[in-house]
């Protein structure tokens, strides 16, 4: 199917302009196109990812290595002595977003079903959401960096209301917050767009460009010619079209000699060389949105907030916005930088998984906790990273998978119980499995598969996380071993505050604050059975056969770390 | 140079089906059992039934045959196989026995203690959901894989023991269990962490293979390899190799409940009794043992000696707790505790087959134990009513029920004798096997090593007095029971179960009898320790401990003879210990009815095990939770405030450039501007006013760069 992933962009967008266009008199239709052109988009990405060939293996900076990959120029426009701005319309998939998209398509979906209570302007809402789906997919596919950067910004707005207007007693504030944590996330990544945009050129429209005699050549032999002439300085300044693929900005030879972020690595900021902290610059405005100690402050707040849909969507696709980020472009762009701050990032790393523990430990309100606790699981992810390792980056992006899975599951809950009462404060609840056996079993399920118990996803995630990130020190030296040996310690902490929490509000003889919560206590009803079972069902999947997501990015993973760690070999 | 590819080989066969169907039986009983209602226990046991029956019958049809291994692909992680590896040897078929045989008879027993439980059909389930898990760790020969297994045994016990979740002890025992396990477990993952760094798989073939092939080279302990054609050179500190021994170790002492990881089990009694029986005595606990013989060729001398001293203090430290137990599940649990120091002490010194045996008697008499404390619990509580109400685990309540309950009196006599280690009786064989291979390993040692040997021969006295203490307080003297009631009257005396309580405690107590190991009176002459061989140690040579088998004989010469000697001399004379000061009528017995704890400070270390829960409960956990409310107040109160305040600095700051941008910023300033204005264009028209600000501020900051950028 040609232009499949425009398709699957831009399905949900064209449904929001539905939605807008349906009069208020025909309400009920808003729900049945959010979920059908959400269930379209589910449905084409899983026909993208059966038609996505696992055997692929071509550097991660090219774009042999893509599939499904469309692109087209977008605008470009001379800036005199500039060169020339030249923005594509460019999508693809490989290994490292194709189990991304997969995810975003998921949850998206599930987040509708979850909408279903909603009853508040439900024409702004459902409009919102699926502007926010289509951004969000396009974030995970669009591979010009300027196309990716509209996405990710796109993202603020709808989420911005959706957690502003249908939020909880604060929303105002988590909101804003949300918002301003963002977009400071934002502005760091803006500039290094800029200095990259400032140092890369692509090498076809170079060519083009500069009226480079190409008769007779291939793509490759064109882009080596080019690649050359820059190098030697044949080409004039003004000739090269400078670029925003973000592939081309993953490969050292595309860099502009002399150029600010040049591979050579002259210019410095800060006394610092200046790729060094182009890549501290991607970390922090993905960091962010991960979000890693010490910039996570903003995530209870918004949790706590928001409405639950919003709530399953911010941890189950939202977060791993920032991780692939990190991965797509600090890492791939600046191995140098990634390699130099591998320590830093790895001590981040298992400090968040400690520090999440710690507080999901200390938190009296239901939803925060499991808020902290994404901060401790998104740790796991910048450890994988540090590590450098094929193991590591594998395990780092498993755990976005699987954390996306298990997180939007624990958030339904959340949800269940909040929907009933109104109120999410543990020690308000005491031996709830008397009154709601079938919700305690999810509870419990969705509990023991965050804490990592084997026969669910999120146990394959640690685990490779953890003999990713040992293997670095024999291996590459990127971190020291001790690092993954004190990160085991996330693994009893996150017993301990499941289990505790379980045991206070489950355990025990039944007992509830408010007399009038026994009658709306009721156990699961259907619409929540259709939301939970498949993610149960897929964290289980994905926990005894791994072999389902690591086919899919094996290839690709292979290729990066290739790519990353020249002296890991 | 070996390839690990050609270690790895994927082969399989039919048989390999009938293997697997050890584990897909007892998992589908956990699937099926729900729909039974009122039949659940009945099917249930129908189906363990047919998974004995498969296991004995495997067990008979490949004892001697060659060893048969499946192997398939789990999955792919970048170039690296994970593999999945299933190896039928004697231990994987002697265990799928003793594990399915005492699951059976725990399914039995279970019909009738359990007939008026609410959720009954619930309860089957999770004992099938453990029989899998348990033959999982069983089956695979791979480390992976147990330890995937390994956790699932760790929620179906969690389950278990918080069964009656109604009960807030329920519930905070079985938290305790899952969360001591789990830090045993956290070391299991560094010790796979390691191997698989050197050795890139689980397999323990590959492992095993790998590890031979290693070498100690100026201190850094190489490895060189083919891993599918492509060159592999690991090397890492030698220390790593002691460090993974001990690593895995940490699991075993969390399972097996090990110091300074065993305070979880005593609390773990809060489980219906059978569950004790099979969970905390016979299968479960005894993983970390089965795991220690599955490592034991990679163990290294320093981390046996490590493995050794840890056994021997918790077979000490946990005799001492269970001689002031009031509780009978609690002296039981205790004696599990020290009973499993001992096979983990066995597996230091390297007496594998000594550890394996005592962990195969110790199966037998301690399931059996459980079971006959369970009939007299549930027959005594039986007898309560609203007028009478008491507890009926405590010893404080029996006394004299040999005349009322006769047959349960035999099979605990059995079970309780195989433990104390009299002749005649299982436990005296394999005890034996363990403290004759110990006082070899302490002559030969020398040094500071014979603290071990102390600890167990001390622990010998101490077991038989806690055991025919519990013997003399609960069978022998007066029913004790219709004295502390007063006034209300009991509605009838205790007997003995009906054949469904009876048979699996009698059967036990039977298989308790050493003759069934062998008509002898050593260990030498059982056909069981001659079955289990000790297997020749992998490990570089400079790193490798002295295998007994490379002990001179001139060490054991003597003990041979001596050590039964003593063993029974020791044990006799903690009969006679206990006999004086427990017989009916003895002065401790008088007093102990009428004591809420016992007194002195050795009594109270003892009834209050070292102390040791204290330590956790009352310093270390408040100190963790004082901790985690600190760190959630600095979360709150310094991260989130400083980045509040960063952000409002950012908003004044963002005015102040705003007017700079207004005043100074010169036309080609303007020229940039109109590609973010093409950009604004596009988001204005969707944004409200108060956005707007941030989005403008946003490229404010991204001119400024771009003009620090060019100048």
């Amino acid at each position: 199917m040609a232009h499949l992933l425009s398709f699957i962009v831009f399905i949900p967008l064209v449904g929001g302009l539905l939605v807008l266009l349906t009069p208020k008199t025909y309400e009920y239709l808003y729900k049945v196109v959010t979920l059908s052109s959400l269930g379209l988009t589910l449905l084409l990405s899983i026909y993208l990812v059966a038609g996505f060939d696992t055997g692929l293996q071509e550097a991660i900076n090219t774009e042999q290595q893509l599939q499904f990959a469309e692109k087209a120029d977008w605008f470009s426009f001379s800036l005199g002595s500039l060169g020339e701005i030249s923005v594509d319309y460019f999508l693809g998939v490989d290994g490292i977003n194709v189990t991304m998209l997969v995810l975003a398509a998921l949850v998206l979906f599930i987040g509708a079903i979850s909408s279903w209570n909603i009853k508040k302007h439900q024409k702004g809402y459902f409009g919102l959401y699926l502007l926010l789906s289509t951004s969000v997919l396009g974030c995970f596919v669009a591979l010009d960096f300027f196309l990716f950067y509209l996405f990710f910004e796109f993202m603020l707005l709808p989420m911005y209301f959706l957690i502003g207007i249908w939020g909880g007693p604060r929303k105002e504030y988590a909101a804003i917050k949300f918002f301003l944590y963002t977009l400071v996330g934002s502005v760091f990544i803006l500039i290094v767009m800029i200095g990259l945009y400032n140092s890369v050129y692509d090498p076809l429209k170079t060519a083009e460009a500069a009226n480079l005699s190409v008769s007779g050549m291939n793509t490759e032999q064109i882009i080596e010619a080019v690649q050359q002439q820059v190098e030697s300085g044949a080409i004039a300044k003004e000739d090269l079209v400078k670029s925003f693929n973000m592939l081309h900005m993953a490969n050292d030879a595309n860099y502009i000699p002399g150029s600010f972020l040049d591979k050579a690595g002259l210019s410095t900021v800060f006394g610092q060389p200046a790729r060094w902290i182009a890549f501290l610059a991607l970390l922090i405005g993905f960091a962010i949105k991960l979000p890693s100690f010490p910039f996570h402050t903003w995530l209870p707040d918004a949790h706590v907030e928001a409405p639950t849909p919003i709530s399953v969507v911010l941890a189950g696709i939202l977060l791993k916005i920032g991780g692939y980020g990190i991965i797509r472009t600090a890492y791939a762009m600046f191995p140098d930088g990634a390699y130099h701050y591998a320590w830093l990032i790895g001590f981040v790393g298992i400090f968040s998984i400690i520090y999440g523990a710690m507080n999901a430990l200390a938190q009296k309100d239901l939803k925060k906790l499991i808020a902290y606790s994404s901060v401790s699981h998104m740790g796991f992810v910048l450890l994988g990273l540090s590590a450098m390792t094929v193991e590591g980056i594998s395990g780092a992006m498993y755990q976005m998978f699987s954390h996306g899975l298990i997180s939007a599951m624990l958030f339904l809950l959340v949800g269940v119980l909040y929907d009933r009462t109104h109120d999410r404060m543990i020690e308000n609840y005491g031996g709830l499995a008397s009154q709601l056996p079938k919700f305690t079993v999810f509870v419990t399920i969705a509990f023991f598969a965050s804490l990592g118990l084997p026969g669910f996803s999120g146990f394959v995630a640690e685990l490779t996380v953890f003999i990713g990130a040992f293997k670095s020190e024999a291996t590459n030296g990127a971190i020291p071993f001790w690092m993954p040996i004190v990160g085991t310690l996330g693994l009893i902490l996150g017993a301990g505050y499941y289990l505790w929490t379980l045991q206070r509000m489950f355990m025990g003889k039944f007992w509830v604050k408010d007399k009038h919560w026994l009658s709306t206590l009721k156990d699961l009803e259907l619409r929540e059975y259709i939301m939970l079972v498949p993610l149960v069902a897929l964290t289980l999947l994905f926990g005894i056969y791994p072999a389902l997501l690591f086919d899919l990015i094996n290839a690709s993973v292979i290729s990066f770390v290739d790519h990353i760690s020249p002296l890991a070999k | 140079m070996i390839d690990l590819h050609e270690i790895l080989t994927f082969n399989s066969s039919p048989f390999m089906y009938l293997v697997l169907a050890l584990m897909a039986v007892p998992l589908f009983s956990f699937f099926t059992t729900g729909l039974f209602g009122k039949k659940a226990p009945l099917w249930a046991s129908f189906l363990l039934l047919l998974n004995t029956g498969l296991a004995v019958y495997l067990l008979l049809t490949n004892i001697h045959a060659e060893l048969q291994n499946f192997r398939g692909q789990w999955f792919q992680l970048g170039n690296i196989s994970i593999t999945l590896n299933i190896m039928v040897d004697e231990l994987m078929l002697i265990m799928s026995v003793i594990v399915n045989f005492i699951s059976l008879l725990v399914h039995v027993f279970s019909m009738e203690y359990m007939k008026h439980d609410k959720r009954l059909s619930l309860y089957y389930r999770y004992l099938g959901l453990f029989t899998f898990s348990m033959m999982g760790i069983v089956l695979f020969y791979d480390l992976l894989l147990m330890f995937v297994f390994w956790e699932l045994v760790g929620l179906s016990s969690f389950l278990l023991i918080g069964f009656w979740f109604e009960k807030k002890s329920a519930s905070l025992a079985a938290n305790k269990a899952f969360i001591m396990n789990r830090i045993g477990d956290a070391g299991f993952i560094t010790g796979l962490m390691i191997l698989f760094t050197q050795f890139q798989s689980f397999d323990l073939e590959a492992i095993k293979t790998l590890m031979l092939l290693s070498e100690i080279e100026d201190g850094n302990w190489i490895v060189h390899f083919m891993n599918n054609g492509e060159q592999v050179f690991n090397s890492i500190d030698g220390r790593w190799l002691s460090a993974a021994g001990i690593a895995l170790f940490c699991g075993a002492v969390g399972k097996s409940a090990q110091f300074p990881l065993q305070i979880w089990l005593p609390d773990a009694m809060e489980g219906p009794t059978p569950v004790s029986a099979l969970i905390h005595a016979a299968t479960m606990v005894a993983a970390g043992v089965f795991m220690l013989a599955r490592i034991f060729v990679i163990l290294d001398a320093q981390a046996l000696e490590v493995v050794a001293i840890v056994g021997a203090v918790t077979a000490f430290m946990a005799a001492i707790a269970a001689l002031s137990q009031f509780d009978i599940k609690k002296v039981l649990a205790y004696s599990t505790i020290s009973q499993l120091g001992y096979m983990v002490l066995a597996m230091g010194i390297g007496a594998y087959s000594a550890g394996l045996f005592h962990l195969i008697t110790h199966a037998f008499f301690k399931a059996g134990l459980f079971l006959s404390a369970g009939i007299i619990i549930h027959q005594l509580h039986a007898l309560e009513d609203k007028d009478v109400s008491f507890d009926p685990q405590d010893m404080r309540v029996m006394g004299g029920l040999r005349k009322h309950m006769p047959k349960t009196f035999f099979a605990f006599l059995f079970c309780a004798l195989a433990l104390a280690g009299l002749p005649g009786f299982s436990g005296f064989l394999s005890k034996d096997a363990i403290l004759l291979n110990l006082s070899a390993w302490t002559d030969h040692k020398g040094g500071g090593f014979y603290i071990p040997e102390v600890l167990a021969f001390a622990t010998v006295i101490f077991t038989a007095f806690y055991t025919f203490r519990m013997i003399f307080l609960v069978f022998f003297g007066e029913f004790r029971l219709p004295s502390l009631i007063q006034d209300a009257k009991l509605k009838a005396l205790p007997k003995d179960g009906n054949a469904k309580l009876m048979v699996p405690a009698l059967l036990l107590g039977a298989l308790s009898l050493s003759l069934w190991f062998g008509f002898t009176l050593e260990a030498e002459g059982s056909w069981l320790y001659h079955l289990i061989e000790t297997p020749v140690f992998l490990v570089p040579v400079s790193y490798a401990a002295t295998s007994l088998i490379d002990i001179p004989e001139r060490y054991f010469e003597a003990l041979h003879t001596i050590i039964p000697a003593v063993s029974i001399g020791f044990a006799f004379i903690g009969f006679v210990l206990a006999y004086l000061a427990y017989k009916p009528g003895a002065k401790l017995e008088k007093a102990f009815v009428n004591r809420r704890e016992p007194v002195g400070p050795l009594g109270q270390i003892s009834f209050y095990h070292w102390y040791q829960d204290s330590l956790y409960t009352k310093i270390i956990l408040p100190f963790i939770l004082l901790l985690s409310r600190c760190l959630a107040w600095f979360d709150a109160q310094i991260i989130d405030r400083f980045l509040d305040g960063l952000a409002k600095l950012a908003v004044v700051l963002g005015h102040v450039t705003k007017w700079f941008d207004k005043y100074f910023v010169d036309g080609l300033v303007n020229l940039t501007a109109t590609t973010s204005g093409k950009v604004g264009q596009l988001t204005r028209s969707i944004q409200s006013g108060k956005v707007q600000t941030f989005v403008v501020m946003s490229f404010v900051f991204l001119l400024l760069i771009l003009l620090l950028l060019m100048f």
